[in-house]
């Protein structure tokens, strides 16, 4: 491996020649040298002329002279991340004129070596993050016109360093997260029209320019999480391309009316973890291209918002608000809808959510609904769960379930249920219905022929579902046959029961209350 | 485990002689690789090719690269660098450039 051959398009006279490769170092056939954690505190000298890409990460190199890669003309990619640098001389990458790639993340400098950066005209790639930067001097990076990526994640700056980005016009990636910038002004990214990522999360900013953004026409990632913010960010509103949108984690109570009216290509929003208070109606209209969105806890929020245009949504989240109504045209708009979480609202009545026929997974938990008809899950023969704990349920139509015939988990826990219609429901596997004291009629497991798991009011309707080990009195033994003639062919047994009956908890229902 | 930095590989701060390393030294990413069923930490200052670093607050990590035809993503939604033969434009890799854009072979991008 110790040869280094010449690398097509090099200077040379056609004959190869072996060139050399530092001791320290491994070197391959295509000029590359992998010198990396080798514990040198020196960049080894004995390099071939050749070499297009060095790997020097991992050492404890912590200063780089004068001209020390004078003769590696040819160099491509040069890796320096993981030393200890604290200083890097003015001519230190001079020669290096066809340099694409450089590494300096992990180290210890506390400015930007803009002096050092002023020949590598070719330079695509900078990374100098995870250093000590305070400071990017003006002019830092006017030479690097060919600029597409640049680093500067956990750093100390505290501002966004505008002066010297603004000759920026090839910079399509930027990262300046992790640091401590506060405020971001008006035209902090004029003339990046090329920028397509800017990640700007975890700092500390509380207010923006409501032009800060201005500038940026193909910007498509914009990831604001885990900053300070206390209101909406209008300055998207400038982001005609914007496709992924990040705000989680800040201080926002209000979604505005027409909060994305100029971001009509966002695929997704991530805006959890805000003390969010109120979502103005119209703010997720006309986002064809959304396909999750999740609202949290917006506790002031009362109409259910407007999604007319936002037609490809997949995944509706919306709980903890004063909601009570749900539109009764909902699923217009919805029609690929697949999962809905509408729990913790105040919701009293159910519309029809048949146009949804994609639905699969409904979770109405926590809400205040009465009652089911016979139309409110009619055609949905995808929706395998189906989850109306802990609501004010008394009625359930007969055939309200009817055409549920994937639906595996029903939850129908914690409400005034006396009695719960099973056709339709042969493919259910686990049915919840504790906290209906007023249901105390014996189930029947006929027509569950797939349930593995019930959990039911009182012990004794269990004994439907499992062999019960009790020995009946010989009344409960009239009851007993009278049931199992009741049930024509052998019922495969449930898995599980609870509350299973046993000694203390008889197969019969004795003086109104098995406790007894 | 023998939880100890001086057996624990370059970069690490804590390890487990089954797991390799469990806790890189602060701004270094941990790259997990697999091993059959086991996994094995490994801290680096510059993830692999085929991955991309997430720093965060509280742990940096590599990442896989997803992006079709990718060899090296800048981000999640971001290419830096695509096969040999491709061309990117606003960060993804193309066989042909888009309609509407032409295509510049000397930076091959649309």
């Amino acid at each position: 491996l110790g040869l280094c051959t010449l690398r097509h398009g090099a200077a040379g006279q056609g004959q190869s020649t072996p060139a050399a490769c530092s001791p320290q170092c491994r070197c391959d056939e295509d000029g590359g040298a992998d010198c990396s954690g080798k514990g040198l505190s020196t960049v080894p000298a004995g390099l071939s002329a050749f070499t297009y890409y060095l790997d020097l990460s991992m050492n404890n190199i912590t200063e780089l002279p004068a001209n020390v890669f004078r003769n590696l003309t040819y160099l491509e990619e040069l890796r320096l991340a993981g030393n200890d640098l604290v200083f890097i001389h003015p001519e230190a990458l001079s020669g290096l004129h066809q340099l694409k790639v450089l590494m300096l993340q992990n180290n210890q400098l506390k400015t930007v070596p803009s002096a050092a950066l002023k020949n590598l005209h070719a330079l695509q790639s900078l990374r100098l993050d995870a250093n000590h930067i305070t400071t990017v001097p003006e002019g830092s990076f006017d030479s690097l016109q060919q600029l597409r990526h640049l680093w500067l994640d956990d750093n100390n700056l505290t501002e966004v360093p505008v002066g010297p980005l603004q000759h920026q016009g090839n910079l399509q990636a930027l990262t300046l997260a992790l640091n401590r910038i506060s405020h971001v002004p008006d035209g902090a990214f004029a003339n990046l029209s090329g920028l397509v990522v800017l990640h700007l999360h975890n700092n500390r900013i509380q207010e923006m320019g409501k032009n800060c953004f201005s500038g940026l026409d193909n910007l498509e990632t914009l990831d604001l999480n885990f900053n300070n913010l206390k209101s909406f960010p209008e300055a998207i509103q400038t982001l005609p391309k914007l496709k992924e949108l990040g705000f989680h984690s800040n201080n926002i109570a209000i979604i505005p009316e027409g909060a994305f009216l100029k971001n009509p290509l966002l695929r997704t929003i991530h805006l959890y973890d805000n003390p969010l208070s109120f979502v103005g109606r119209s703010a997720f209209q006309n986002l064809s291209d959304l396909h999750a969105l999740m609202l949290r806890g917006a506790n002031m929020v009362q109409d259910f918002p407007s999604l007319t245009g936002t037609g490809n949504l997949e995944s509706l989240t919306l709980t903890g608000t004063k909601i009570r109504v749900i539109p009764a045209d909902m699923c217009e708009d919805l029609s690929v809808l697949r999962t809905l979480d509408l729990s913790y609202n105040e919701i009293e009545e159910l519309p029809s959510f048949q146009g949804c026929m994609r639905l699969q997974d409904i979770t109405l938990q926590h809400n205040n609904i009465q009652q089911i008809d016979h139309h409110t899950f009619q055609g949905l023969t995808s929706l395998r769960v189906l989850d109306l704990s802990r609501n004010q349920l008394r009625f359930i139509y007969h055939d309200a379930f009817l055409s549920l015939s994937a639906l595996t988990n029903l939850d129908l826990s914690a409400n005034s249920l006396a009695s719960v219609p099973t056709a339709g429901l042969s493919a259910l596997s686990q049915l919840k219905l504790t906290g209906n004291p007023a249901m105390r009629s014996s189930l029947s497991a006929k027509s569950l022929p797939k349930l593995r798991s019930i959990s039911v009011p009182y012990a004794y309707q269990c004994c439907a579902f499992m062999a019960c080990d009790s020995t009946p009195s010989s009344s409960e033994r009239d009851d007993r046959t009278k049931a199992v003639d009741a049930e024509m062919e052998r019922v495969p047994l449930v898995v599980h029961c609870s509350p299973s009956p046993g000694a203390f908890k008889p197969c019969t229902h004795l003086l109104g209350s098995w406790m007894i | 485990s023998t939880d100890g930095p001086a057996s624990c590989s370059s970069g690490c701060e804590s390890c487990s002689e089954y797991n390799g390393c469990t806790k890189c030294r602060p701004r270094l990413f941990i790259l997990l690789e697999r091993n059959d069923i086991r996994q094995t930490g490994v801290c680096l200052a510059t993830c692999p090719v085929g991955y991309y670093g997430i720093r965060n607050r509280d742990v940096n990590r590599c990442t896989q690269c997803k992006i079709e035809n990718c060899v090296d993503c800048f981000s999640r939604t971001f290419c830096a660098k695509c096969k040999e033969g491709l061309y990117s434009h606003s960060g993804r890799c193309y066989h042909s450039c888009p309609e509407g854009l032409s295509t510049i072979n000397s930076t091959m991008e649309c």
